[in-house]
């Protein structure tokens, strides 16, 4: 069943890897149907990558979240979900040219440090943990689109400011659309960052933890959370241009993966189960 | 039997000679209809746009369809046939086909990659079939043809960025505001490049659209012509509150629109992007504005910019419409090419002896109790049968090949026969237009066997009704032959 599992992946990550060759060739090429074709491959790589997590969290007996190369395979797949949703439910198209590759990066980096499926530590046996865990790779899924979009912002903000009106600028979604997709991913995610914080302090309390608060990875959450929240503030009482909001996100976006690709695996007391 | 084209356009004839040839629909009809002769032209088309005139005919004799149109535009010019001559060009057969693919593609228009003839096409086609002009051949070279346009449109980025100043300037404004329809634009001024700006933004949608000027008279002038709404100039901040759209083209020797007005207004818009284009010279916008976040500003000269750009740009895709030209080309060749008369025998015997075969192989079992000689007699039998009932559609196709309607003929017995079906012909027809092209080949080929079956009627009557044996009735060839999708 692993053996299954990991083959879906690497099926995954190829399809993944085809839908990015169509997004580049309807980036070149202008033709619509290319990029349709891309959302379809996009769409069944990340169905074979469920059904990779799903045989793999059948074959772990718990859900995929110990270990880098199971979060950041559950990271993958809850990011190009919600892409998909944007790009299939919403005016938001286009995306998919800068998705997949940081898809791809993280579905290697996940496969570089493959573990083989292990049982679940008592720790993590119980059910708010189960739900911290959930919570939390939906607000990341959600606030690392948010990131990549401010870049996006600010890179065609930079362009239409300069005048560099070219080929580039074209094939960008509208800065309008960015803007809002920076809240809106934003105002998804806060949420569930906060529900899972919550959760997790709570799990701390109840089963006390020896200085949990003090635990760099919690640290940094509560920062990437006073940052989200100020982007959130700032939005909702007007008066902040695009340019400010993509800069908080994109401050949000490096706490984020700091907390992803340096907390986890070097600085963490308690959260780091199998790097 | 090849198809001709003879016209002028912007490239042979000057605006006058232009002007003079000019055809609306009725006169369209009218023209296409005079072209229509017996022992001539059979089907015809007349497009007429501002740049070009051209008659589209399918005829045998490709010089005497080109003298009758020459003589039939000189008429319309009022000068001799012999004067008109020079300024007029003509192409026949793949040459004038691979020029219609050329003019709906754009590529020979005075602006690369426009989209108004794909339309002016369409219309000049729906108004001769209407009445009556096309029939089996161009119903399809058209259709066949508009989609050339449709394909070249959304495969190369051809007509994709703007070459005017006004329509760029609207354009990244689109850009910075996705769709318009939520936007405000205020217009400064009453110059002209800002009135068509501002018809542009109209046409994308833009809700409300607001006109200022020194003297309200102007501006209210000027709002009733592009459907604005004329504001007091004196509260010129409060109008860059409620704007997303600043287009100014005033006549002012100094800024009208300061830095520090801008500043202003802008805090009290909340964070919304505000998108400056100055078209006017000297210019009415603070440079320093630019800096200001979320401000952008544009002027004449960066717009100029993009439009020089655009056009060089435009001229790089032209050559990959070229191909899809080339390409094209091709299929509709062959599928002509299957209108011929000897051809298309050949493969109607080929087509009835698999038929008769593949039956005999069928029954092979149960003929197995026939000893050599009796199953020869079978052979004989079949072989008989078939011979027979094709020989009066041979008969009668040969006797056609010489007559004018032959090809209506030839494609009611590929579309009655199904010859088209595997393999050859118009079923090489790319794949996206292959279901409608197989949708619409069935059914004016079933209107044309009608006409087919009324001119032969018409025939043994002594009375060769040709006009009416010729054209589909309009409702029945007509509309099957247009299948757009």
């Amino acid at each position: 069943m692993e053996q299954v599992s990991v083959i879906s992946l690497w099926i995954a990550l190829l399809l993944f890897g085809a839908a990015f060759a169509l997004f580049i060739f309807h980036y070149l090429s202008r033709r619509e149907q290319m990029n349709l074709r891309g959302v379809v491959v996009a769409l069944a790589g990340w169905i074979a990558l469920g059904v990779a997590l799903i045989l793999r969290a059948a074959s772990a007996k718990h859900i995929p979240v110990v270990g880098a190369y199971e979060s950041l395979a559950l990271i993958t797949w809850f990011l190009v979900g919600v892409y998909l949703v944007l790009e299939l439910f919403t005016q938001v198209k286009a995306l998919g040219l800068y998705v997949m590759p940081a898809a791809m990066l993280f579905l290697g980096v996940a496969w570089s440090s493959y573990s083989a499926p292990a049982g679940l530590m008592p720790d993590l046996q119980s059910d708010i943990v189960v739900l911290h865990v959930i919570v939390m790779f939906t607000a990341v899924g959600a606030l690392y689109l948010a990131g990549f979009a401010a870049l996006l912002y600010l890179l065609e903000e930079r362009l239409l400011k300069r005048h560099r009106t070219g080929s580039v600028l074209g094939r960008l979604p509208s800065l309008a659309t960015l803007d809002r997709l920076v809240y809106h991913a934003t105002l998804f995610g806060v949420p569930f960052l906060t529900m899972g914080m919550v959760a997790g302090a709570i799990r701390a309390i109840a089963f006390g933890v020896e200085g949990w608060l003090y635990d760099p990875m919690v640290l940094l959450s509560l920062g990437a959370w006073a940052i989200y929240l100020a982007l959130l503030y700032g939005h909702l009482r007007g008066g902040w241009g695009g340019r400010r909001a993509a800069w908080l996100a994109i401050a949000g976006l490096v706490v984020m993966l700091a907390i992803r690709f340096a907390a986890v695996p070097y600085w963490s007391g308690f959260h780091t189960y199998g790097g | 039997m090849l198809v001709v084209v003879v016209g002028v356009s912007h490239a042979t004839a000057a605006l006058e000679l232009r002007e003079r040839l000019a055809l609306d629909g009725g006169a369209a009809l009218g023209v296409a209809r005079a072209l229509l002769a017996p022992g001539g032209v059979c089907e015809a088309v007349a497009l007429s746009t501002c740049n070009r005139t051209e008659l589209y005919m399918y005829a045998r004799d490709a010089s005497a369809a080109r003298q009758a149109a020459l003589e039939l535009l000189a008429e319309r010019a009022g000068v001799s046939p012999a004067s008109l001559a020079p300024s007029t060009y003509s192409h026949a057969g793949e040459g004038a086909i691979e020029h219609l693919f050329r003019v709906v593609a754009s590529l020979d228009s005075m602006v690369i990659g426009e989209y108004q003839i794909v339309a002016q096409i369409r219309e000049a086609y729906e108004t001769a079939r209407e009445g009556g002009c096309t029939s089996v051949v161009f119903n399809r070279l058209f259709r066949h043809t508009l989609e050339v346009g449709k394909r070249v449109r959304t495969e190369t980025a051809i007509g994709e960025k703007p070459v005017s100043v006004s329509s760029a300037a609207v354009d990244l404004a689109e850009q910075v505001f996705g769709h318009l329809e939520d936007t405000t634009a205020l217009i400064v001024g009453a110059g002209e490049t800002g009135e068509l700006t501002a018809t542009h933004l109209r046409a994308r949608g833009v809700r409300d659209l607001l006109v200022t000027n020194r003297t309200l008279a102007a501006a209210q002038e000027m709002a009733r012509r592009v459907g604005g709404r004329a504001v007091p100039f004196e509260d010129l901040e409060g109008h860059l509150v409620a704007a997303d759209i600043v287009i100014s083209s005033t006549s002012a020797p100094h800024c009208v629109v300061t830095r520090e007005r801008v500043h202003r207004a802008r805090r009290r818009r909340r964070g919304r992007p505000l998108f400056f284009i100055d078209i006017a010279v000297p210019r009415d916008v603070d440079p320093a504005i630019a800096d200001l976040d979320g401000v952008f500003l544009y002027d004449i000269d960066d717009l100029e910019h993009v439009v020089a750009r655009n056009r060089a740009e435009r001229e790089k895709e032209a050559v990959r419409a070229e191909a899809i030209v080339v390409e094209e080309l091709a299929n509709v060749d062959a599928w002509l090419r299957a209108l011929e008369v000897v051809p298309t025998i050949a493969t109607l015997r080929e087509a009835v002896e698999r038929i008769r075969t593949s039956e005999l192989e069928r029954l092979g079992g149960r003929l197995s109790g026939l000893d050599d000689e009796q199953r020869a007699q079978v052979e004989l039998l079949t072989s008989s049968i078939v011979n027979k009932i094709l020989h009066l559609p041979t008969v009668t196709m040969k006797d056609v090949a010489g007559r004018d309607e032959c090809y209506l003929y030839v494609d009611a017995v590929r579309t009655l026969f199904g010859l088209d079906g595997n393999g050859d012909g118009r079923a090489g027809a790319r794949g996206e237009a292959h279901g409608a092209g197989e949708a619409g080949g069935a059914r004016p080929g079933t209107a044309a066997a009608e006409t087919a079956a009324g001119s032969e009627a018409g025939a043994a009557g002594g009375t060769a009704e040709e006009a009416g044996a010729r054209r589909p009735a309009p409702g029945a060839g007509g509309d099957a032959g247009l299948a757009v999708p």
